[in-house]
């Protein structure tokens, strides 16, 4: 595969050491144009051996609105089934930056281990200093190592050391839409993070075209009903939960956005620090990063503050935990005080509903954001949702911001991939691999 | 005539760091860019935009605009410290300079790519 992708699928053994490459063919493209159409084909071949995949779309690290997605695939420890989790912020394009398009991860490390990624090289290093810390001391130790502060982290933290299936994979210092468990898969592995940084290429096939098509999307998208919205206070709105955004706004320092992506779906929330502060704060920790709107939400119906629910997010993406996980806890014993929640995050055990959300990861929100795709039956929103997240999960386009952009039709994004690699996918070929990835 | 990026508007989305990108190496690529957001204290959500141009760098920093001389040794501040970009700037003194996207028939690709409207072109300069 020449264009819109490095052309490498790599397969890591951690049990033996080996790692080793194949090609990315045009046939396998041409069946399962790519991300989920291809992680889940690769966890099918590699069954027997406890995969992880991770993989990128084809129009993910490019120009294309929204190119923010990577996407985890494995077999959840709480359905027991194949299971798709996004990773946004910078880490999906920084993975197909890193010359691999998709990565296997095999069999389980004698010793804890991570996995470092860059410019087409994978190494397999020791970790046993880091196994035992929290999310952000890993992170802070690997980049510190690496001397670079722009790795981005696929991390765990005790929470998966501990066999927890609340665990999740956070990335960086923040939590990500791993709804599946992923986290103890990690930690089965003695696998305590993937670190990525790639100063790859990607060359298109039809650059001008491209790239003219890419800002004329731009143009559409920026009159779309999401002008003038930022951050996850307009989320709350646009889900119906005005007073959400109320309760939120007063402790918002920033909105800022996944990779290319027009709409700011992350929050910044100063917890020790005036919200206000426009210079660099002294402290060098003053609050989290909310990239989850319906985690946080679920905070608020436990009857948490803002402030509060963000201390107690971020005591959940140092431990490791799905904040979700901790709410539905919370709301089932009726605690409301932030130190006894944050304090029982390691004792925490037991099993938690399993949204209705198919294979994805009920991360984004269950309804069209900001306009109605059409979609004017709430009873449809069910079906609707699924097929929106197959499309965003296969080219590589943000789970949130699909939901958000109309604009955005499969019809646009096969032009687009077909534009970008010279391929000749039709909507036959797509149909097919969403009933694939959605059954 | 020069870039200007109002660093307070920018939501960090590097989409202008990768129509640059695509200006200097006709493909995605982030390497040759000289406009590039400056993340690296990702942890206080601390973020700006920094312009490569010939004889000086842009730093937008949310408290407003710097412009530094390169080659130039810098001033201490008032605390003793010389204060620095970020780590993700300092390879951006190895690249190009901004050349405003000569010959691209879109103009500015930056200016017309951020979804935020933080970048402009104004007077002066180089
Ligand atoms: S005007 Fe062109 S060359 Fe200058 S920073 Fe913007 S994209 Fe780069
Ligand atoms: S495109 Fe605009 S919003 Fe995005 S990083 Fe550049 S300046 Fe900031």
């Amino acid at each position: 595969m020449d264009y819109l992708s490095s052309n490498k699928i790599l397969i890591v053994n951690l049990e033996s050491g080996e790692i080793t490459e194949d090609e990315l063919d045009d046939e396998l493209v041409s069946n399962r144009i790519g991300g989920v159409g291809v992680t889940s084909f690769l966890y099918d071949t590699y069954k027997d051996k406890d995969p992880i995949v991770l993989g990128t779309g084809l129009l993910t690290g490019t120009l294309f609105p929204g190119s923010a997605l990577g996407i985890i695939s494995a077999k959840s420890p709480k359905t027991g089934e194949i299971a798709h989790s996004p990773f946004t912020l910078k880490a999906g394009m920084e993975l197909k930056f890193t010359g691999f398009d998709y990565v296997v991860v095999l069999g389980q490390a004698g010793k804890p281990v991570f996995l470092w990624l860059h410019d087409g090289v994978a190494d397999i290093q020791d970790a046993s200093e880091i196994w035992g810390s929290d999310v952000w001391k890993t992170t802070d130790h690997i980049r510190r190592g690496m001397g670079d502060d722009l790795i981005q982290t696929l991390a765990i933290g005790p929470a998966a050391e501990s066999g927890s299936e609340l665990a999740q994979i956070c990335i960086n210092y923040w939590g990500s839409g791993d709804c599946w468990g992923f986290g103890k898969l990690f930690g089965e592995k003695n696998l305590k993070a993937i670190a990525l940084r790639g100063m790859g290429l990607l060359e298109i096939s039809e650059p001008e075209d491209f790239v003219d098509q890419c800002f004329e999307i731009f143009e559409n998208i920026n009159k779309g009903s999401f002008q003038g919205k930022a951050g996850i206070q307009d989320i709350f709105s646009a889900m119906g939960e005005n007073d959400a955004s109320e309760w939120l706004l007063p402790s918002v320092h920033r909105n800022s956005a996944c990779y290319n992506t027009p709409y700011p779906t992350n929050t910044f929330l100063y917890l020790d620090e005036d919200p206000k502060t426009v210079a660099e704060p002294a402290a060098p920790e003053p609050g989290f990063l909310v990239t989850d709107p319906c985690a946080l939400l679920e905070l608020k119906r436990c009857g948490l503050s803002a402030k509060e629910a963000g201390s107690v997010m971020r005591a959940c993406a140092r431990y490791g935990i799905n904040p979700t996980a901790v709410a539905e806890f919370c709301a089932r014993s009726g605690e409301k005080s932030m130190e006894n929640i944050e304090k029982s995050l390691k004792d925490l055990k037991g099993t938690i509903s399993i949204p209705d959300c198919g294979r994805f990861s009920c991360w984004a929100p269950g309804k069209p954001l900001f306009s109605n795709f059409d979609v004017s039956d709430t009873s449809e929103y069910g079906v609707w949702w699924k097929r929106r997240q197959a499309v965003a999960y296969i080219f590589g386009v943000h789970p949130i911001f699909a939901n958000m952009a109309p604009e955005l039709s499969e019809e646009l994004m096969l032009q687009m991939v077909n534009k970008g690699t010279g391929l000749e996918l039709d909507q036959e070929i797509l149909d097919k691999v969403i009933e694939d990835v959605c059954n | 005539m020069r870039i200007d990026v109002d660093a307070l508007k920018c939501i960090g989305c590097m989409a202008c760091e990768m129509a640059c990108g695509y200006h200097k190496d006709d493909a995605f690529a982030l390497l040759s860019s000289c406009i590039v957001v400056y993340r690296a204290r990702e942890k206080k959500d601390y973020f700006g935009v920094v312009i490569k141009e010939e004889e000086s760098l842009i730093i937008a920093r949310p408290e407003g605009l710097e412009i530094k001389r390169i080659g130039v040794a810098e001033e201490p501040d008032s605390s003793g410290q010389k204060r620095e970009a970020d780590a993700s700037a300092k390879p951006m003194l190895l690249r190009e300079p901004c050349d405003l996207c000569s010959g691209m028939k879109y103009g500015p690709m930056c200016v017309k790519i951020c979804p935020v409207g933080a970048i402009s072109i104004v007077e002066g300069g180089e």
